[in-house]
Parts: C-alpha cells; structure tokens; sequence
C-alpha cells in the first residue's frame, strides 16, 4: 500500500470565481470538479480522453480560448488557468432565473440533444468555436467545415450529430460578425 | 573564367561519355536469367499465386503502391527525397500498370530497376534490395500481382527538378550503387539465419530505411541497420547492439514485428505502416527467422524476460518540472508509474522511444501527437493528442531528459534546441494545438 499522495495548493479561477484549496498530486481535473467543487456537469465518458463529453474551456489572457478534457488532466495543470466549465455559461439573473448562453439556447431550440450526456462537450465545443471565430471570421463557405472540425472529436451515442451541427451552424450564420463577407 | 571553362569542358566530356556509356549499355548489369523468358501458363499462374500474396506481404509492396484511401494497386502514394516528390506508381494489371508486362519484363523490373522499353526506375523503387530476390519468389510475386483486379488509374506526375527528371541517369546512379551480384547463402550460418537474411535484406529491405544514404543516396553498406533519418524522423539503429540497447530481444523483436506492440511499445509512424501492411501478415518462422538475423544468431533459445535499465540521474529542478508535466498531461493515460493502460495506452517504463540515440521519435509522438492505431487481434492505441501547443521547447526538453532518464536509463542530454528541430517539422495545425 503506497501512502496517499501529498496534497499541493491548488489556485485557480473557476466560472469567474477564484478557487485555492490543497488537492492530493495526481487528481485528474475531472475528480477536482466533481468532488472538491461539486461542479459535476463536465462529465466521466470514457476516461481515455476519446469522447470528449469531459471537456472545459481554458480562457487565458491574449490567447484564443481553448477545450481541454479533464477527464484526461491533471488538477494541477490548471495551476493559475481561468475555466469555464459548462455550469458557467449561463447567466443568473438579479430574480434568480437563468438566461442561457446562446449556444445553450441553440441545442434547446434545435432539439440537439436527447439523453444530454455528451452536451456539455458540445456546449464548450460550440463555444470555443464562436470565441474564435469572432476572433478570426471565416468566409461563408467554410462554416459547415469549420463547424465539422469543432464537433468532430465529440462523441454521442444518442448519435444526435445532425441536430448539434444543424444549431451550431446556423447560429454561427445568424451571429454578426463570425463570417467574412 | 579559365577553371569555369575547364569545368565546363570536363563536365561536358564527362557528360558526353556518361551517356555513351548508358547508350551502349555498357553500364547495365543484369542479375535476371534467360530462363524467365519462357512465359508462365496459366496453370502455374494460378498455382504460384498464393506463394506470391506472401512475398508480396514481406516485401510490403502495398504499403507504397497503394495510396491512402486509392484504389489498391493503383499508386499514387507520394515520398518526398532531397531531389523532389517521387510517387509510387500503379502496379495493378491494367494498361497504367503492369498490364501486359511479360514474365522476363517483371523480373527486370524488379531486380534491375529497369521497366519495359528501357525506361529507368527511380530506386525510391527499392529494386538495389529486390536484386536479392529468388527466381521462384519473383515468379510468386508475379502471379499474384497479374491476378489482381486491374485499376484503370493513371500515373501521378513526379516533382523532380532537372537533371533528376532525366531518367537515363540511372543508369550511372546503378553503376555505382546496384550490386553487380546478389547475395548467396552463406554455407557457415544456419538455414534459420539464411532465411532471416534472405527476408530481411532482399524481401523486407529493411535497410532502405535503417541504413544511412551517401550523397548519391546509394546506401552505406558498411554502415547497414545502424539508423538514418528519413522523412526528418529517425529510424533507430536495429543492429544487435541497438535493438539491445532499446531494450529488444530476439523473441521480443518477433513479436513486435508479428503484432506491432511488445514490452518496448507499439510501432508508430513509418513503422505502424510496415507492421500494418507487412510483417504482421507474414509466418511466425519468417519473424523468428529475421529475429535470428538481426540478432546475428544461428538458433533462437529461451530467453530471460529483459531487465528494465536503472534509471540515469537527473537534476532535481528538471526531474520536479519534468514530474509536474508528466503528472499534468501524461499520467492520466500512461499512468503515474509510466504503466500504461492496456488497449489504450503505452506503458513508458522500458518504452523503446525513451531508449534510442536520437530523442526524435520522442519528441515528434508528443508535439504532433499520433493517430489511432489498430493492432492484430482486435487490439488497439487510442490516438494521442498533441501537446505543440501546451509545452514550450525549454518544457519539453526537460520532459523528455527526465522520461529518458527514469524509465530508458539514457543520460539527459536532449538540449532545447533538439525539440525546436522536431518543432521546426511540424505543421500549423500541430502548432496551433488543434
């Protein structure tokens, strides 16, 4: 029986909130969210860094936000990061109520999921792939590509591919200025 | 002016009897019999054919005449070489192919490097190695390769800047670089390491990978199997003392080459292709043959399991910066202890990749990550992703010092340099951490 790992400070910003507790060396990520911050939407699929249903979104200054699955990551990779995961996208309200971000409101209108499992990958896929095309336009043309790329490693077995990529694409063609003239 | 002029002159005298000397044929040495000019029949056609899927298997003919996602058979897979982009052609029996090629054509092609109507084969071809090809085998291969379906596919047009367009050349770079006669077996060695020579060298041409090239690209026979880069990767030396330095023993080594995965690792980049397309569809006797050979042994014998290396020292900042991103992004598939995860990941203790002289292997597999892999048996690699964008040179040489030393017990010696000049081979896409 090796002795349990040492716990090291942890210090990051998670859904705009700054975040410092000891976590043991060797937590995933996923396990930090799930059991230290109860934040359990980032979900366990595969532990193998396949499906993706894991993923969050690293936010950092001057640099284009990126995904990376958790499930896969250290805790102590996120050392100083700013994260987003899926409970972080909607906005709450002075009345309580919750509006959603507009990619949630996307897969809701276009009935993108079924079972749900999987969303929060494709909520951060989506989103990531808006943040940086309003960074960077695409030409009209390049949406449905663009689109495939950023939803391409997710995997759901609901198999609601169709409807995820139908509501992305549209709303990236409905948002001003993510696609070129 | 007057050396310009001399070397002019020289270069055109030298030039003039160059070409006298293809165009006389004075050049060309033919290892292929009179006895191939009787055509096969039919009925031997038929019977050889099957011996000719296994030939064709060991001398991974496949693999470069099929392009990714073509048409089999039908080339198009392009290699890039310091003088241009070469395409393999298509070699299925249709009028682009070898369709029509007689039994006599086939051979010259293929041991000679010379097509029908004289025309020269580039040695991307590797007929210098195929030289060495038995009579029967070249017969096998040719049935087999005539019964294929034919593709009608046209050629791919080469990228090759002039003089290397001029095909006739050749004929000077086969002066120097083909054997005038191929290898007999030698009488004081085993039929086992016969066999292993005979697969290794003149079916599996191993070496037109793992042996360095002279500046003609002829390859340096006194260094063969010691390692070479090509395609800016490297391909370790596989002599005795390198696959004995990466950790290898003979029973190993077969099973690696049968299977694509052994103690040492799986087989990634070029290698992936040759298990894939080649080694893995050959007989367990042909692995333990060339096994033998490449461990210079008469008779395979049991072997005491290998003993992992003592891990080499390494400054304590590196090895806590190093342990800090092996932790971060690695231990959640290759595990805490470097111990993988059957089916999904390598275990990096004892992995061949940390073992090899050059880190290159290495240092690529991380920064541009590698595809899926299916193995033999069901068994599979889950694609790795790339860390381009998440570890900076300084990052990665300290990763790969302290993984090279704790698990392949080489000395840390990998300088930030070394990662820039795999980086410097990536693409954009790797690079942006897509």
């Amino acid at each position: 029986m090796t002795a349990l790992p040492k716990p090291q400070t942890l210090s990051l910003t998670v859904n705009s909130k700054p975040v410092s507790m000891p976590v043991p060396q060797g937590v995933s990520m996923q396990e930090f969210l799930h059991e230290w911050l109860g934040l359990t939407g980032a979900r366990m699929g595969c532990g193998q860094g396949i499906c993706n249903a894991c993923t969050v979104m690293v936010e950092e200054p001057g640099k284009l936000p990126r995904e990376v699955r958790t499930c896969i990551t250290g805790a102590h990779w996120f050392e100083g990061k700013t994260v987003r995961t899926v409970e972080g996208h909607a906005r709450q309200n002075a009345d309580g109520s919750l509006t959603l971000s507009p990619v949630q409101q996307a897969f809701v209108e276009g009935f993108a999921f079924q079972c749900g499992y999987c969303t929060p990958g494709f909520v951060t896929a989506a989103t990531v792939l808006i943040e940086r095309l309003r960074a960077a336009p695409v030409p009209r043309e390049a949406v449905e590509r663009v689109v495939s790329e950023a939803l391409d490693p997710h995997i759901c077995r609901c198999t609601g591919y169709v409807r995820y990529h139908t509501a992305v694409r549209d709303l990236v063609l409905a948002t001003p200025g993510l696609v070129t003239a | 002016m007057r050396t310009f002029l001399l070397t002019l002159a020289g270069l055109a005298i030298g030039g003039t009897a160059l070409a006298g000397l293809v165009f006389s044929g004075a050049l060309n040495r033919s290892v292929v019999s009179r006895t191939v000019e009787t055509p096969l029949t039919a009925e031997q056609i038929k019977a050889l054919a099957p011996q000719g899927a296994k030939v064709a298997a060991a001398a991974d003919c496949y693999a470069c005449h099929t392009a990714r996602g073509g048409a089999p058979w039908a080339g198009g897979m392009p290699f890039e070489t310091p003088f241009g982009v070469i395409h393999a052609t298509n070699i299925s029996p249709s009028r682009e192919g070898i369709g029509g090629w007689s039994r006599a054509e086939f051979h010259r092609a293929l041991r000679d490097g010379i097509a029908p109507g004289g025309r020269h084969l580039y040695p991307a071809m590797p007929y210098t190695s195929y030289r060495g090809m038995t009579e029967g085998d070249v017969d096998a291969l040719f049935a087999y390769m005539t019964t294929r379906t034919p593709m009608p596919v046209g050629n791919a047009k080469n990228g090759l800047a002039f003089p290397f367009d001029q095909r006739w050349t050749l004929a000077a770079w086969n002066f120097l670089n083909l054997p005038a006669s191929v290898a007999e077996p030698n009488p004081e060695r085993s039929e086992l390491w016969n066999r292993g020579r005979y697969v290794t060298e003149a079916l599996g041409h191993c070496g037109e990978c793992h042996t360095p090239r002279d500046l003609t690209q002829g390859l340096r026979t006194s260094k063969a199997l010691t390692g070479a880069v090509i395609e800016g990767l490297e391909a370790p030396d596989i002599t005795p003392a390198g696959l004995t330095h990466m950790g290898f023993s003979a029973a190993s080594l077969a099973t690696f080459m049968g299977s694509g995965l052994s103690a040492q690792g799986a087989a990634t980049h070029q290698m992936f292709d040759v298990v894939h397309f080649s080694t893995r569809h050959m007989d367990r006797a042909d692995l333990l043959a060339m096994a033998a050979y490449f461990f210079d042994r008469d008779a395979l014998t049991d072997e005491a399991p290998a003993v992992l290396p003592e891990p080499a020292p390494v400054a304590a900042d590196v090895a806590a910066r190093a342990q800090a991103t092996y932790a971060g992004l690695c231990a959640g598939c290759h595990g805490a202890m470097g111990e993988g995860i059957p089916h999904v990941s390598v275990a990096m203790r004892g992995n061949a990749s940390l073992r090899t002289a050059s880190p290159s292997g290495f240092v690529r597999a991380v920064l541009a990550g590698l595809p899926a892999q299916s193995f033999p048996d069901g068994e599979r690699m889950e694609a790795m992703p790339s860390f381009a964008a998440d570890l900076d040179d300084a990052a990665m040489a300290d990763l790969t010092n302290w993984m090279r030393a704790e698990w392949g017990g080489q000395a840390p010696t990998v300088q930030t340099r070394d990662v820039a000049a795999v980086r410097a081979t990536l693409t954009t896409r790797h690079a942006a951490g897509d």
